[in-house]
């Protein structure tokens, strides 16, 4: 084996011999994680860090022998360098090793093919066989700069003597390196630490404060925590405890069921961001796609019932404004419609006589025709679902709310049919905010004497009201296990750095049965230890054994044995251990279980009256790219322009233009929100997308450690938090906080790049009625055969002219495409201030268009826009060195060593898609690990843009041509189409006229941006779809610019200097 | 009339008179040209500075993002290169239309057309995002079979503004070579060597002055499509996009005729200048003022024609966008730089009407500076303006420029005062040769003949 330790069972571009021949047989006791669980001494703690360059990582990378690799850690980067006089056989420069593995991405399980090159991880796709079929999400595909983090912990590390204790000045310096010293902290060996802690272990008083997730970890922590005697509490502030607790009263079942969407003709939303956010987004992306597969006949109707529009939100067909907190009620009102349509709803009869909507609509100000046309609309429908409320809706009530849906889902007929239990992927349960509290209060008397923490970050995720930072300096004995220096770490004594998750041995439980399994992709990237393994040192150090004194590896690959044995399998166990490593895990094995019913004596339930604040109310809600928090220091999700409202690097205050006009501001201008718990300070947003009554501030920012792109950018709005929780559930309130607003009068940095928010009648977008699409008798604009012919489009003699079709439809603006572009093709980030000066990179961008309807309302068009590999590209002869040209393909090709910067193709491009290099961007050690060798890093002064990812289509090119055949459909697929939750992308031969893309470029749906100017792009966009009522002055749901630019001033905010 | 022809007659120099004048600044020394010619060199240096940290750095450093890929350069190459138009209208076309009262500008007006030029040249690579690569815009030879893209403007323009330069040149030493003999023959010593030197040993025989005069003609005669052929092609840099705002067939005849109404103006700004500096009042007349004005007011009718058609075209086109891009342009962010284009160009040289204006030098000299600004707006409207708001609402954005950008703006602008004043300390400022031919005829034609001309 090699001194990296090599993951096993590859997949893909490599032959069954191979890797019968390759792969060593153990999966576990060989290679760098494992034995840095043995307690090998690490002879520097130093090697790993920070100083490695690329050219002594390929070094390292070269080094081959089996006695370097068998007893040392995997930093030992020193004087044992071997030349790669043999070639491994299974490794080929230049050729990717694909791994399967699995993580917890946020709140979703997911299957991974990992691409590595030349020993490093480059590249994260779905596992298709995983239940997310091979998709991913924003937040799982910059994973990878999580891995790469510069401002990772970089070995284990305690507390000076005397050094404060405390993150307000955690990572002082972090760009010049180890944050941690910064922020009072030492270097250590592990042995101290392990011995330190070990001791202090001993005796009681112990609390493993963890995270949540459906994996094996969870189950090891409990047995950890029963071995040692030490209590176990787990803390995730996005969890689904309401939602248990609901279903425990409805069906008997403390389980979140899953929701089977693309079974649906009609949806109802209560407020979960199911798109973005909420359980498990990229498989709802998924089946929400397939239930809106308006080309074969179908189109469920989403309605969004809450106070504000999320990714979810903005693509419903219509939005039931109400407070944050009604939810419930508007639930149950509709209920009762739909049992008044429907002939009785059984024993629930005398609970929802109760609600009529006029009833309610009173009671929370919500249009009684609304609930009652909506109640209708599911009546009418043959499998409606409703989806319960999310975050954004977690106040006080939330178990009840959630109870509401749970009986409007029984009265719709879904439960057990479309919203099924026993499928969706399990943890343990997760503290209250009682419980919380408790655990704070005797942190600060002292009788916690040890707490270590794992895979959680309770001082940035706890409501500062709580005291959770203050109270951790009382602890006598603490330990962060985090690999990041986090609020929590920074305030603990002891930081005993974990692997990443990808460089972790694991295995996740994808809920119903299937359990992936994770392996370490890699060595280490820092001198860190798997989470486990420092648990089982630890133990051992206090004097308790943990699984026969072996590692991790060993405990799972034994459990996994234990298993199989139980099941019977006659199956050799090594060599099913290697296929199922190989695959990614026991994945797609799903058994049906049998589905609870509603239990009776809910029929006399008494729900509370809907708990709504005063005034304003607050709304606190996580993003697709930070999540809870997690996202923020990594550059690609700061980067990201935020699919709600494409604000970047920032928080921001969400406002209503109501709100807005009485205060007085504009987008940028800086607001403080003030409740009785604290205040924050942000720029505001002006959206049409949010009840006057309601304020939002998304979550995950606001960090005062953490790395150089989280610290000090934004603000948490967990500050304004009292601390209440769900009343039945113990969940943390999001909602349900009333607060003030207060015009600052100065000026804040809100980066919005978006230069206007309508497409001011120019068909930029197209949004038509689901009518239309489905009669299909839409005028075609798209002729393939003029398009593929043209002259200019592509070489007469090449088989080939690729083409991309973009479905609006579809489209749910979750920038999953964004984030993998970034990653596949080197693409640099800017960071805030050259953001601000209109100077991202982003070769796919998602514009976010607002299209008036009929009765006032508001639709939303997401449209991803890359260049468009225009036939007769504005671009091409206006370079005057050639740099941009025609390939015999039909590919605007970019020569980046012949530009010269003129800047005038990006002038003249009228997708205004190019980027430019305004200066030499870096990625500092070791993000540069995570660059693909296949992509050029551009220099300073060069124009770039989308290529269709075009070393991907001449690797398959290479490929085909070895094996003396043309490219087949659907054998490669682009980096954002690969990725796309919703599958809205699709790539391939325009000149087959059979393949996928040709297909879908026909579709009647069909339409070019710009068609007028004759560009003949490549990239053929379907529109979008709704059910709403469209203006009937334009075909294409275009109404006067001038109207647009009118009821579009809330939200019009001209791009201009954003500073 | 008969007033103002005996004023002038009453100031009315001698031969010997105008070789004294006219060469008189080059001995005196003065701390005044001193001080101004090291202003001007320390703002050379600074702009010098900023390109310099600007190609370390990153073009990044200049306030240009995207969508507006070209600001304040791109604006100043136009404005430079209008600037320069005027040297050659002035000195060829008026030359072959036998205009007498050029004779007093045409050298200053050629030698600005010079510097203007070589202002305006260093703008294209300033604005490069790899300079040091400029060379591939060339057409040499090299190993890897590598050509510019001839259907490129910018390769157009490199050879618009190269052959500009070089024929502007040549024409200017033409002009210069019998002065130079003046010269010459006026100083002893290095002067002298190296003004005879300089002269290609003019000695002013007839058969000499037959040939020159010839020379001279034809070389009038190849400058003057230039003065329509170099900023037409500066014109398609744009009009051959398909920017909005930008693709328009009337840019060539509208941006020459803006590039005379600019470059007139600036004759006028360094003549009152001139004149007031080196006492030359003699010899640089009201006349001469009140017939480049009249020039001045009748490009500004045509500029302001342009606007107009501009707006009658995105009218006609019925092209929304077209139409939504002007209105835009009037109402929008840009609204500023465009009416003080309006009224630059357009208002104020419409007091040009009144003879009294014309022929006062304060207020022609104001005028001429608003023009120069107006101009510089205009180019700013059209470049940047239609960046700023193309076809994709979502990539709409706005620039602002950056403290390099303004940095190099000083930096040109020194550039050129730079060269200008050590041109006026070390050439002839007018033509003496022409001046004193002029003064003859004058002389044996009567005054009025030649005031009215």
């Amino acid at each position: 084996m090699s001194l990296l330790s090599r993951p096993e069972g590859m997949r893909e571009e490599r032959s069954e011999e191979a890797r019968e021949s390759g792969a060593g047989p153990d999966g576990c006791g060989c290679g760098g994680n494992s034995a840095a669980g043995s307690g090998c001494p690490s002879s520097s703690p130093e090697a790993g860090l920070g100083m490695t360059s690329r050219r002594d990582f390929l070094k390292v990378v070269g080094v081959t022998g089996a006695g370097a690799a068998v007893a040392c850690g995997p930093p030992d980067y020193g004087d044992k360098l071997i030349p790669l006089l043999v070639q491994e056989d299974e490794r080929v420069p230049g050729v990717s090793d694909v791994y399967a593995t699995a993580v917890v991405v946020g709140p979703e399980p997911l299957g991974l093919h990992a691409h590595l090159r030349e020993g490093r991880v480059i590249k994260l796709e779905g596992n298709p066989d995983a239940p997310n079929s091979g998709r991913l999400s924003a937040l799982a595909q910059s994973s990878l700069q999580d891995l790469y983090d510069p401002d990772r912990v970089p070995g284990p590390r305690k507390r000076r003597d005397g050094g404060d204790a405390g993150g307000d000045q955690a990572g002082g310096n972090q760009a010049d390196g180890d944050g941690a010293a910064a922020a009072g902290f030492v270097e250590a060996g592990w042995e101290e630490g392990i011995a330190a802690l070990g001791g202090a272990t001993q005796g009681g008083g112990v609390v493993l404060l963890t995270g949540a997730s459906p994996t094996a970890r969870d189950r090891f922590f409990e047995e950890w925590a029963a071995a040692t005697g030490a209590e176990h509490l787990r803390w995730e502030p996005l969890e689904y405890e309401a939602a248990r607790a609901a279903n425990e009263i409805a069906f008997g079942r403390r389980e979140v069921p899953s929701y089977e969407i693309e079974r649906a003709d009609a949806v109802a939303c209560f407020g979960a961001d199911f798109l973005g956010t909420w359980l498990s987004p990229v498989q709802l992306a998924t089946r929400f796609a397939e239930a809106r597969d308006v080309d074969h006949g179908r189109h469920a109707k989403l309605t969004f019932v809450g106070p504000r529009l999320s990714v979810t939100g903005l693509k419903a067909d219509e939005w039931v404004s109400c407070g944050s907190g009604a939810e419930g009620a508007v639930a149950l009102a509709v209920a009762a419609v739909v049992a008044e349509r429907r002939g009785g709803a059984g024993e629930l009869n005398g609970l929802l006589s109760r609600y009529s909507p006029e009833t309610v609509a009173a009671e929370i100000g919500v249009s009684a025709d609304a609930i009652r046309t909506l109640g209708e609309e599911l009546a009418a429908a043959s499998a409606p679902i409703a989806i319960p409320p999310g975050f954004e809706g977690q106040g006080e009530g939330a178990t009840q709310a959630h109870l509401a849906v749970a009986i409007l889902n029984q009265v719709l007929g879904a439960i057990g049919e479309r919203v099924r239990f026993g499928s969706a992927p399990r943890s343990g349960p997760i503290a209250s905010i009682s419980t919380m509290a408790g655990l704070i209060d005797r942190m600060r008397s002292g009788a916690v004497r040890t707490l270590l923490v794992a895979d959680a970050n309770p001082a940035f995720t706890l409501p500062k009201a709580l005291g959770f930072r203050d109270a951790l300096a009382q602890v006598a004995n603490s330990a962060s296990l985090s690999p990041h220096l986090d609020e929590t770490a920074a305030g603990c004594s002891w930081i005993l750095p974990s692997n990443h998750a990808l460089e972790s041995w694991g295995e996740v439980d994808f809920g119903g049965g299937p359990t992936g399994v994770a392996q370490p992709l890699m060595p280490p990237v820092f001198d860190t230890r798997q989470t486990e393994d420092i648990l089982i040192q630890i133990a051992a150090a206090g004097g308790v054994e943990l699984g026969g004194g072996a590692d991790f590896a060993t405990w799972l690959k034994d459990a996994a044995r234990r298993r199989r044995a139980e099941e019977g399998a006659a199956e050799d166990f090594e060599e099913w251990w290697r296929s199922e490593l190989a695959s990614g895990g026991l994945i797609g094995r799903e058994r049906e279980t049998e589905q609870p019913t509603l239990d009776p004596a809910l029929a006399g339930y008494s729900f509370s009256e809907p708990a709504m604040p005063e005034g304003t109310a607050l709304v606190v809600y996580p993003t697709v790219q930070f999540y809870d928090g997690r996202g923020a220091n990594r550059s690609w999700m700061q980067e990201l322009q935020d699919p709600v409202t494409r604000a970047m690097w920032n928080s921001w205050v969400e406002l209503s233009p109501q709100t807005a006009e009485e205060l007085g501001v504009s987008n940028g201008d800086l607001v403080e929100v003030s409740s009785e718990a604290g205040s924050v300070t942000a720029p505001a947003f002006v959206y049409r997308g949010i009840r006057p009554d309601t304020v939002a501030i998304p979550l995950g920012q606001g960090h005062t450690a953490y790395g150089r792109n989280a610290r000090g950018r934004g603000v948490n709005p967990l500050d304004l938090l009292p601390g209440t929780a769900d009343r039945l559930s113990g969940a943390l309130a999001f909602a349900g906080t009333g607060v003030t607003l207060r015009a600052t009068g100065e000026r804040g940095r809100l980066v919005i790049l978006q230069g206007s928010d309508s497409d001011h009648g120019r068909e930029i977008t197209e949004l038509i009625s689901v009518e239309e699409a489905l009669a299909a008798e839409r005028g075609h604009e798209v002729d393939l055969g003029e398009l593929v012919q043209a002259a200019y489009d592509s070489d007469p003699n090449s088989p080939y002219r690729w083409g991309m079709t973009v479905d609006l439809n579809a489209c749910t603006g979750c920038a999953a495409c964004v984030t993998a572009c970034y990653a596949e093709n080197n693409v640099p980030t800017v960071g805030e201030k050259v953001s601000a000066q209109r100077r991202e990179m982003s070769w796919i961008k998602i514009d976010r268009y607002f299209v008036d309807t009929e009765d006032g309302g508001f639709q939303t068009v997401q449209q991803p826009m890359m260049c468009q590999q225009c036939g007769d590209a504005p671009c091409e002869p206006v370079c005057p060195v050639y740099a941009t040209y025609h390939t015999a393909e039909g590919l605007n090709a970019q020569v980046y060593n012949r530009c010269v910067g003129t800047r005038y193709c990006a002038n003249n491009c009228p997708y205004k898609v190019r980027r430019f290099n305004w200066f030499e961007y870096e990625f500092p050690y070791p993000l540069n690990l995570q660059l693909n060798p296949d992509v050029t890093v551009r220099q300073k002064g060069v124009m770039e843009k989308c290529t269709f990812c075009v070393q991907r289509v001449n690797r398959a090119k290479n490929r085909a041509k070895a094996e003396g055949r043309l490219v087949g459909d659907e054998e490669f697929r682009t980096a954002c189409q690969q990725t796309c939750p919703a599958g809205a992308i699709k790539f391939g031969n325009l000149k087959d006229a059979d393949s996928e893309v040709s297909r879908q470029s026909r579709n009647p749906r069909g339409y070019h941006v710009l068609d007028e100017l004759y560009t003949r792009p490549g990239v053929t966009y379907l529109a979008d779809v709704t059910h709403a009522a469209l203006p009937a002055a334009d075909h294409g749901g275009h109404g006067d610019p001038g109207d647009h630019a009118d009821a579009a001033a809330g939200g019009e905010h001209e791009a201009g200097d954003p500073v | 009339m008969a007033t103002l022809a005996r004023e002038v007659e009453s100031t009315y120099p001698t031969l010997a008179d105008a070789n004294e004048d006219i060469s008189r600044p080059i001995l005196v020394p003065a701390w005044r040209y001193a001080f101004v010619l090291s202003l001007a060199i320390g703002g050379v240096l600074l702009g010098a500075a900023a390109w310099i940290y600007q190609i370390v750095v990153g073009i990044g450093v200049a306030g240009i993002n995207h969508p507006v890929g070209w600001g304040i350069y791109i604006t100043l190459f136009v404005f430079w290169v209008g600037i320069a138009h005027s040297g050659t209208l002035i000195s060829a076309i008026l030359y072959l239309f036998r205009s007498g009262w050029r004779t007093t500008i045409n050298r200053a007006a050629e030698a600005m057309t010079i510097f203007a030029v070589m202002t305006a040249g260093l703008f294209p690579l300033i604005h490069l995002g790899r300079v040091w690569y400029f060379y591939w815009l060339m057409p040499y030879p090299s190993q890897r079979m590598i050509w510019p893209d001839f259907r490129s403007p910018l390769v157009l323009d490199v050879f618009a503004v190269g052959t500009y330069f070089t024929i502007s040149l040549i024409f200017w030493y033409t002009g210069l070579i019998p002065d130079l003999a003046s010269l010459r023959d006026k100083f002893r010593g290095w002067r002298s060597r190296l003004y005879g030197m300089l002269s290609l040993g003019w000695t002013g025989s007839v058969r000499e002055w037959m040939h020159y005069r010839r020379a001279y003609l034809y070389m009038a005669a190849i400058a003057t499509p230039l003065v329509l052929s170099v900023h037409s092609v500066v014109s398609w840099d744009f009009a051959l996009s398909i920017v909005p705002g930008w693709h328009s067939t009337i840019f060539a005849p509208y941006f020459v005729a803006g590039a005379i109404f600019s470059g007139v103006a600036m004759v006028i700004t360094l003549m009152v200048g001139l004149r007031y500096a080196f006492g030359l009042e003699a010899y640089v007349t009201e006349h001469h003022f009140e017939n480049m004005a009249k020039l001045l007011l009748l490009t500004s009718l045509i500029v302001g024609y342009a606007y107009a058609v501009e707006y009658f075209l995105a009218y006609y086109s019925a092209d929304p966008i077209e139409q939504e891009s002007f209105l835009w342009r009037a109402r929008g962010e840009y609204r500023g730089p465009f009416w003080i284009m309006v009224f630059c160009n357009v208002v104020v040289p419409a007091t040009l009407w009144f003879r009294k204006i014309r022929r006062g030098i304060p207020a022609l000299f104001a005028i001429s500076v608003f023009v120069n600004i107006g101009m510089f707006y205009e180019r700013f409207v059209i470049i940047s303006g239609s960046l700023a708001h193309e076809y994709l609402p979502s990539g709409w954005g706005l620039y602002t420029p950056s403290a390099v950008e303004i940095a190099i703006m000083i930096g040109s602008f020194s550039w050129f005062y730079m060269w200008f004043l050590i041109f006026a300390k070390t050439l002839p400022t007018l033509s003496i040769a022409e001046v004193k031919e002029h003064l003859e005829h004058e002389r044996s034609h009567g005054h009025a003949a030649g005031a009215e001309r």
